[in-house]
Order: structure tokens, then sequence, then C-alpha cells
């Protein structure tokens, strides 16, 4: 396709008045374009048909745009990405609005982005997209009311469902209980569990089809062509294997995943993943004295007590007279479960209405450190504390023992009143916390290895031994290389951030809904099936139309490896946030293009430079550093460049504009789809060049990131570690480059990283490479 | 308090809480904003939350030792500053009044003058008794001639039934209170920083002025109400100490001449106490945007009260306007709320007067009292 470029400077919202219009237009005629044009006000209907008419008249079809953020008037610039490469230059928030106007300084930086902008586009193709006709049936793992919320709103959307239940029957841990939380307004007392109907419906549904007593052996593939093998679960053999004594022989570092006398294999397109939870053991809790005293039981253990309608003392069969609620057992200590399970406080409150019951003259204690009914179960809590036979007392457990006539004393620590208190009970209640089915069976959430659950083993190498994370098979047998099992974050909760972008996963296709996601309530894990299944229709519609999804929904684009130059360092293989490549024997990685969100980590870590985007790749930033006119250092000094990432760092930039920040002139911003992206060849381009410094702005990583991607800045920092080795080639200082980490509400934070950048490059002087 | 608390699910004296006026005591998140807004309540230890939490868990026998809830003066500013409603205030009140009864001697008496429902049997032993007294000594009809009360009742009757039986509701008052006294001093004996007597005085000047009744911000008219009722029993008591005195001693008859200094001190008192229980009523009734219900013993006995002083006062004026034949039944009437002022009084809402001037002089000899 020959390209047609056109160029198009807006001079309305004060750039005019700002900038020397002539003079952009004549940086930007130094590329020939076939139109190069100006428009007081571009975004009108009449500047927009002026672009268009050029499209059918001139043949442009590189449309590069002067004017304002990419982020803003996307409705209105909006030219079939197929077809036309479109390059937002930002000269509104970026520049006009961020400097002084009509200042010689404010003309280079937008005569620079004039040129960065067409450079940019230049090295540009429209995508080539990868459609296929793909499998849109979801597959749901776990048949708890999660799982049957998922498959039933599928099928109402008009999708096919599967589930997978390994267990006997459908209903999960809801069936087992009495009673469910209030789950409708104004949400003050408890409901009767309908999950028998919710299992009729799905079982009479033709759109699903129902598999219990199954167990999922393997998943290979990638959405819109998961190959799920089940297997009847009382044929499924696991080979139980002492993985340090298999690497220490030789063997593979991987578990086996399980086997299966009669697999059966069938083709879905997404995955809702609701494995639900389970209770702490608590026989972990023996200073709570389960385990040692008859007496005490876990609240699952009361709830089918009050199912089956026997609370009574398990000691002798006598009436509960006194109940003692101890709340916390084992969340929010280090020791057992770090965090709050969220629903333990109101399934007391309910338990307690249950011994209310089997005793009018009953009384039950609920001893806690605080009592946690969010948002509007506070009504029920009100319900509740309002019951003159329900006392609520803030404390520490100090001890529990079993009296001579089998009753058990409490002793506590009464935080209202000071000093101890005791109370002589019938029954003590251990409200333990709820785990993830992510975390294999006889571990715990705290012990659990980082990122990935599974076994650390000691490899020996040539260079000597070297420690590696063996991730253990546990319930969706993924056959990909990072791993059979999702990520977590922390305590085997499936990675992603669980606030902004809930039912994502790290695992593109697979969606996470219910309890296996966070510990949450009934109520809640089936509003969490209808929300997963949701994403997993858009993901099998978006896949068939060769888009991605979440975060980058509907970008066409994919990765393409020049794979006769890779050295199979298994950079990639290993970097991507989302597991998307495999790897062959040798280690070439293996594409499988519908699970890659598009971030181009893999692109940022790949040191052969094989990994390009149409519209976005390597040679692309090289040519804008190349295109940049370095000034001397009596003109701008420092002169630096900025790779910022386009989803949180571009729009602080953006708003610094809007709010009118006054920021150095010294910066020209280079925007990546992920600072994961970010190939250590572009800082050594751009110092190559007699840049003085370059700094990258990304999101916020750790335990709280913020990054769209869930790894792509820590990727960057982690590269940046070494960035001396590519420096020492050049004789210069690796403080020349710093990352920040910025979120995108800091945006006045930003004259303060800038000055502070400058003032330390400053401090190291002028590049030496400035002018050659 | 204790070192340790053995709590056990007390749920009929959280009932009883709620009968008696306390029905929002559940409802204490115990945030603490009624001891902070408390003009009265000490830095250490305040009130009321530390009662609510109590009432909360049926820790009767702690309350029971409680010097705070006698200490309060029922200003209600914690029922207006309550973000949950709890109503603090009103929960005080119905301890003390479910306390009254407990400290009671004899406890059957506590009961029934304690218990609004109770009202009329209360109010029919004394008019049995009066009926039966003038039955069996002929005094049953109407005398003829100037109105003398002492004609149809004679004196000598009245002070044979009132004062045996004010007599045993002192002694009866006094055990109840030196039980109180006793547990006070159990539970929260600590270093006295002042003796009894010293304290003890001090407590009764401070009641003359009603000096904690300024500190009130949300109830401040009830001071004055509340201090003419005080002045007005004063007064009264004043005057029938003197008839006393001018019966026998003097050998004078009643009624005393209106030119007597003591028939206006009577005279004042009456009208005091009229004006002071109406205006009890009128605060009670008027909304104030305060979060408060009066229970029915608050009630029972402001009305009682009101119908004292008012048959008092028509008995004085019906006499004057020499109508007989109304004249002597409103004297047995307003004998009849006599009787139950002052021989009730350990069980009736005035039974406060002593609880609370033992844990005011308390708190001063522990020397928490508010300055």
């Amino acid at each position: 396709m020959e390209k047609v470029l056109g160029v198009y400077i807006c001079t309305g919202c004060g750039i005019g008045e700002a900038l020397d219009v002539e003079k952009l237009k004549e940086a930007a005629d130094y590329y020939k374009p076939k139109v190069l044009k100006t428009h007081e006000f571009l975004c009108s209907q009449e500047g927009v048909q002026i672009i268009k008419d050029d499209i059918t008249g001139e043949g442009v079809n590189y449309i590069v745009i002067a004017a304002c953020s990419m982020r803003v008037n996307t409705d209105v610039f909006d030219f079939d990405p197929l077809k036309y490469v479109v390059e937002r230059v930002n000269l509104r928030e970026h520049v006009v609005w961020t400097q002084p106007p009509n200042d010689e300084k404010t003309q280079w930086m937008a005569e620079d982005y004039i040129r960065m902008g067409i450079t940019r586009a230049q090295n540009a193709e429209p995508p080539v997209p990868k459609t296929a006709e793909l499998e849109k049936t979801i597959l749901v793992v776990g048949g708890g009311v999660a799982g049957l919320s998922a498959a039933l709103e599928a099928s109402k959307a008009g999708y096919r469902a599967v589930i997978v239940e390994k267990g006997p029957e459908l209903g999960g841990r809801v069936r087992k209980m009495k009673r469910i939380l209030p789950s409708e307004p104004p949400f003050d007392r408890p409901q009767q569990v309908q999950v028998d109907d919710l299992i009729k419906t799905v079982e009479s549904d033709p759109n699903i089809k129902v598999y219990t007593n199954t167990t999922v052996v393997s998943i290979e593939g990638e959405p819109g062509m998961f190959d799920v093998t089940v297997c009847p679960s009382e044929q499924v053999t696991k080979k139980e294997i002492d993985i340090q004594e298999e690497v220490k022989k030789g063997g593979p570092a991987r578990f086996p995943l399980p086997e299966c006398s009669s697999p059966e294999t069938f083709r879905v397109g997404a995955i809702v993943f609701a494995i639900g939870w389970r209770p702490y053991d608590a026989t972990r809790l023996e200073a709570l004295g389960y385990g040692r005293i008859k007496n005490v039981v876990t609240n699952v253990e009361l709830e089918e007590m009050a199912k089956e309608g026997r609370i009574r003392r398990p000691s002798d069969g006598q009436a509960v007279k006194t109940a003692v609620f101890v709340q916390c057992a084992g969340q929010r200590d280090p020791e057992h479960l770090p965090y709050c399970s969220s629903v333990c406080c109101m399934t007391s409150l309910k338990q307690a209405q249950y011994i209310r019951e089997s005793n009018p003259e009953a009384g039950a204690f609920i001893i806690y450190k605080d009592m946690r009914t969010p948002g509007l179960y506070e009504n029920f809590y009100k319900q509740m504390q309002d019951d003159p036979g329900v006392f609520l007392v803030k404390g520490e457990i100090q001890a529990i023992e079993e009296a001579e006539d089998g009753s058990v004393t409490v002793r506590f620590e009464n935080k209202l009143l000071g000093g101890s208190s005791v109370v002589k009970a019938d029954l003590v209640v251990l409200a333990t916390g709820m785990i993830t089915n992510m975390v294999p069976e006889g571990k715990a959430p705290k012990d659990l290895t980082d990122e990935f659950i599974g076994v650390i083993v000691t490899k020996q190498t040539d260079t000597g031994p070297v420690d590696e994370l063996v991730p253990e098979p546990i319930a969706l047998h993924l056959k990909y290389r990072q791993g059979p099992e999702m990520p977590h974050l922390r305590w085997g909760f499936p990675d992603s951030h669980f606030i902004c972008f809930p039912y994502e996963t790290r695992r593109t296709g697979i969606y996470a809904a219910g309890a296996v996601r966070h510990p949450m309530n009934a109520t809640e894990a089936m509003m969490d099936g209808a929300g997963a299944a949701l994403k997993a229709i858009q993901c099998v519609e978006l896949t068939s139309e060769g888009k991605a999804v979440h975060p980058r929904a509907g970008d066409m684009t994919f990765p393409e490896f020049r794979l006769e130059s890779c050295t199979q360092c298994r950079r990639c293989t290993v970097e991507c946030p989302f597991g998307v490549l495999d790897e062959d024997e040798k280690g070439t990685p293996q594409e499988h293009p519908y699970r890659c969100r598009r971030c181009g980590t893999c692109m940022g870590a790949c040191p052969q430079r094989i990994i390009n985007f149409k519209d976005y790749n390597i040679e692309m930033m090289s040519a804008i550093l190349r295109e940049l006119n370095v000034p001397t250092e009596e003109e701008l000094f420092p002169y630096i460049v900025g790779f910022i990432c386009e989803n949180d760092a571009y729009p602080a930039f953006d708003m610094a504009g809007i709010n009118r920040f006054q920021l150095p002139p010294n910066f020209r911003l280079i925007r990546l789809r992920c600072l994961g992206g970010m190939n250590l060849a572009w800082i050594s381009d751009a110092l190559s060049k007699g840049v003085d410094g370059v700094v990258l702005i990304g999101c916020k990583f750790g335990d709280d990131y913020q990054c769209h991607f869930v790894k792509g800045s820590q990727m960057a920092n982690e590269r940046l570690g070494k960035v001396q080795e590519t420096l020492d080639r050049l004789m210069l200082e690796s403080e020349r480059v710093a990352l920040y980490q910025l979120a995108i509400n800091e945006y006045d934070k930003l004259p303060e990283i800038l000055n502070e950048f400058m003032e330390r490059v400053k401090e190291i002087g002028a590049n030496p490479y400035k002018g050659f | 308090m204790a070192d340790e608390m053995v709590l056990s699910p007390d749920i009929e004296f959280i009932k009883g809480v709620r009968a008696a006026g306390g029905d929002t005591v559940k409802r204490c998140y115990q945030c603490a904003t009624c001891g902070v807004v408390c003009p009265i309540s000490p830095e250490d230890k305040p009130f009321p939350r530390k009662e609510m939490i109590m009432a909360q868990l049926g820790m009767k026998d702690a309350l029971l030792a409680s010097p705070d809830i006698w200490y309060c003066h029922n200003c209600n500013d914690c029922s207006k500053y309550c973000p949950r409603g709890a109503r603090p205030g009103d929960v005080l009140g119905a301890l003390r009044q479910m306390f009254i009864k407990e400290y009671s001697v004899p406890k059957f008496m506590g009961s029934i003058v304690t218990n609004p429902a109770l009202t009329i049997v209360a109010l029919a032993i004394p008019l049995i008794i009066f009926l039966v007294v003038l039955g069996i000594t002929g005094h049953l009809h109407i005398p003829e001639g100037r109105i003398v009360y002492s004609h149809f009742f004679p004196i000598l009757y009245v002070e044979a039934i009132f004062i045996p039986l004010v007599g045993l509701a002192g002694i009866a008052y006094i055990v109840s209170l030196r039980r109180y006294w006793n547990t006070l001093k159990r539970v929260n004996g600590t270093e006295y920083r002042m003796n009894f007597g010293d304290a003890f005085v001090e407590t009764i000047l401070e009641f003359l002025g009603h000096g904690k009744f300024t500190k009130c911000e949300a109830n401040r008219d009830r001071r004055t109400a509340h201090l003419l009722v005080f002045y007005g029993f004063v007064a009264l008591f004043i005057v029938t100490c003197w008839l006393t005195f001018y019966d026998y001693v003097m050998g004078k008859e009643s009624p005393i001449p209106l030119s007597d200094p003591m028939k206006w001190l009577a005279n004042m008192g009456a009208l005091s106490l009229l004006l002071g229980i109406l205006l009890v009523i009128a605060n009670r009734t008027k909304a104030k945007g305060i979060n408060t219900k009066s229970s029915g013993f608050d009630w029972t006995f402001a009305i009682i009260i009101l119908l004292l002083a008012i048959t008092g006062i028509l008995t004085e004026v019906i006499r004057l306007a020499g109508i007989r034949t109304l004249a002597y039944p409103m004297y047995l009437v307003h004998l009849m709320f006599v009787f139950y002022t002052i021989v009730y009084f350990p069980y009736s809402k005035l039974a406060h007067m002593g609880y609370r001037a033992l844990a005011i002089t308390h708190y001063k000899m522990t020397g928490k009292d508010i300055k």
C-alpha cells in the first residue's frame, strides 16, 4: 500500500495564539506530505470533512492530526483502523497548555512533536486482523451458585454453556446452608436458600450441559478454541511425586498433569472459573479449642447442625442455653489467614438467630475484633443487635477451656469495658474464614509461593544451584508454558485487579467468579457469575472478530515474531504477564494470538528486537529518536526523552495541561501501550543521539499495582536493572535513566517529578555524545 | 471494677430494661458520643456508654453498684446527640426505676409502686384504710357547721395512720439506701479523698442551688421546674412539721388562720409545687428535638404530684368557700395522694433523692465530682 501522508494542524483551543503555525508547517513540510493544512476548528464537522475529502480526493491514508490529546475527540477523528493510520500529535494539553505562549522553547517542543508524530505514523501500517469462525460455548468450571448463575446467564444471552462439577451434585456449599445472608432490600433478614430451584432451571435448560462427578484434566489452546479434556472424577489418577527428588535425579521441573482412563474432549470459547471456597482448616486452631473440646465447632459445622435442626451440645445432646461465637477465628492473623473474609460477621449474626430460634431463652455472644457488615448489611446488623438475646462484645480471646460438666469456659479481654470477661458456654462456634479452592489441599494461604502456587526446587546448573518455582496443578490443568494454573496475587486469589477489573484473570479467556476470586457471600457470588459470563461472552465475540479483549478491547494488531533471528533466550515467554507464549523444546516461542492482550511486554523484553506490531514496533521508536533535533547545551539543557504509559501517565500529563500546570520545556514524551514494552535498545538509541536523560513513567507496581497489564511497569523496572550493561558500552552513567511510578490521579506530582529528574541530570552534566 | 466479669445471658433483665422505657438499649454501637457530650460525666471512666454496654450485656449486678446511673441528672444531652437513637438518657432512667424496685424493702411494695399498671391498687390501699377507720369510728358522714377537717377525720386518727407508716417507710428507705451504699463501696471502693460527712453536707448544699442542672444543654428548662417542685416539697414539709407542733405543743386547732406566716409558707409551697409540676409536664410533652420518651413510671408520678397539688389547693379553696359537701370528700382524696407521696416515697420516683445524694456523695469522696 502506498503511503499518502496528510498533515492537519489545528489552530483552535489556543494553539494558534501560542505557536508560530507557519514554522510548524515548515517542520511538517520536510516530510513532503501530499496534503498539509491548518484549520482553526479541526474537530468541527467542517474540519473533519476536509480530512474526509482528502481521503477520497487525494488518497490520503496516513493521517497526522496535530491538535488535542488522543484521548479526546475519539468519536470525531474516527477513521477505519484497517485502512488508515491515524496519529494524534498532542499540541494542546502537552504543549500550549503546559508551556509559556510564543516562547522559542515552546515552539521547539511543538515542532519536535510534529516530527515525532509524522515519523510514528510513517513507521506504522494498518493491522491485518486474524478473524476466524470460533467456538463460542462457555465452559463453567464448578457447579456452585456462582457457576450455576454464570451458565444460566450465558444461556439467557443465547450462548451454550457446559458446567463441569467435580462432586456428585450441583449447588455447592450454599446447598448445605439453612439460610443465606440477606439478598434483597432492605437486606435486614436472612433468606431461604433457593438453590434447588436454580439447579432445576439449569438442568432443564437445553443450552446448558451439566457434567457432575467430572474433573477437568487438561485445557489447551486459546480463546475461541480451548480444547478441554474432562474425566469422570473417580477415574482420574494423579501421580504423586516428590518434585525435589525428581529434579535432583535430573527429571523435569514439572508436575505431571492428572491422567484419565476414559477422557472426553470438547472445544469451548471461553471459561468461567468458579471452583469456590472452603473453610480454613480449623484443626490449626487448637488454641481456640477445636479438636480439643467437643463443644467447640466451626460455623460451617453449625450451619449443618442448623440445617438438620439439631442445635445441641455435641458432647451430650443437651440444649444450648449459651453460645459463644468467636469471630476472626484465624482471620486477620498473620499466623493463619492474614485477611478478612468479609462474610463471617454476618454469618455469625445469622447463626445467632438459629441459636435464638432453637431456644428462646438462649443467649448468643459474639466476640469480635471489629463488627464488619459492609454496605446495606448494616440493616441486618441493626436487626440482630436489637435482639435481647444477642450480645455483641469486642474482645480478644484469652483462653478457651473445657469445664467438668462439658461446657466451655471462654475467657476474653473485654475491649469495651476493660479487664477479662468469662462466659460459660454450651457451644462455642469458631467463625472460620474462607480460603479459595486455588489453595492446594493441605496448604495454608500464608504459605503459598509468590505469583504461582507451587514448590521451590533447587536445580543444579553449570553455574551452580538455582532455586526454581515449579507451579502445581490444581483445577484447570492448563497446558501453558508458565504453568498449569493461574497466577495469584496473594493468598491464592487469582490475580487481576479485583476492584478495577473484576472477573479478569491473567489468563485471557478465563474469568474468575465467586469465592475463588475473593471471599464473598452467596448473593455476591451469583452476581459474580453473571458478570463473569458476560466477560466470557465479550471474549468469544471480540476474539472471533480478531479483536483484543480488556484492556485494549477492539485492538486488531498482533505481535509478529521474526523467528529466524530468535536466540531462544525465553525472555518473552517468561515475561508475558498473560502466559500467552508457549515454547518448543528448544525454547522458541510458540504463538497463541488469541491469548494476547497486545501490551507489547514481549517486544520490550526481546533483546533481538524480533517482536513487533504493525503499528507499534522497535524501529518506530528508534526512528522517532533519530528525528529529534537534539539542541546544543547552550540552547536547551538538559534535553530529556520520556517514555510514558498511555493508560495512566499520558492522561496524567493531559490533566496537568487541563489544570494549566507549567511543566519544564525539556521533555519530549513518547507514549507506550504499557511501560512493559520499553526496549533497552531505545535507551541506547536516545543516549547515543546526545539526549541527556531518559525518564520512564509507568503505573504503580507491587501488591497494590495499578498496571492495566498487571506486570508491565514492574518488568520495565526489572529490565532497568540491567541498563548499566547497555550503558557501559557507551561509557555513560546509568543515573541518566530513571523510572517513576505514577497513578493517574497524581498529575499534581508531575512538575515535581520532572524537575527532580532534571536536577539529577544537570548534576551528571551534558551528554558527551551531543553533536555527533 | 472486678478483675474478671462473668457474663451470662440475662435476657429477662434486658427485657425489663426495655419494658421500663429503655427499649432502645440494644441499639448502642459504642461510639462514645454520649460520654463526650454529657456535661457532668467524669473524664475517668465516663458514662453513659459504659452503662449502655453493661445494660446490653445484661450485667445487672455491675449496674446495681453503679454510682453513675444516679449521678446522671437526665439532661438528655446524650439522647440528643446519639447517632443511633439509642437514647442513653432513657435507658438510665429505666435502670433507675428498676433499681428502686430492686433495692426496695419490702420488695412487694417496690413491685406495686414501680408498676404503673398497679397505681390503682397503690391508691386504693390508703382509701380503704381511711374508709375503714372512719367507718369503725363512726365518722363516715359529713359533719355540720363550720368546715373543720378534724371534725371529719380527727388529727389523731390521721397521725395514728401516717406516723407509724411513714416511720416504717423511713426505716425501709434507710435499709435500701444502706444496701446501695454498701454495694457502692464494695464494688467501687477506692481510697477516699473526703470523709462521708463533709461530702454529704456539700451534696445537700449543692441540692439547694441545683447546680448540676445548669450544666445541661438539651434540657435546660428542667432546672426551674425541678427547683419549684423541690422547694414546694421543702416548704410543705416544714409546714407539716409545724402543724404537729401547732396542734400538740401550742394546743391550737388547725386550720392555721390565713394571717399566719406559716399559712403563707404553706400556700406558697402549694403553688410552687403546682407550678413546678405543670412545668415538668409541659417539658415532657413539648417537642424539643430531643429523642426521648417518658416512661409510664415517670408519667404516673408526675400526675400523682399534679393531683396532690390540685387536691391540696382545692381542699383549702372549697373550705374557704364553705361548700361542705365537696370539701370533706376532697380532703379525703387529698389525703390519699399525700399518703401515696409520703408513705410510698422509698418506692416511687421520689426515692431517687436518696440514691442520687449518695451517688454524688460517693463521687465527691472519690474526687470525681465535676466542678
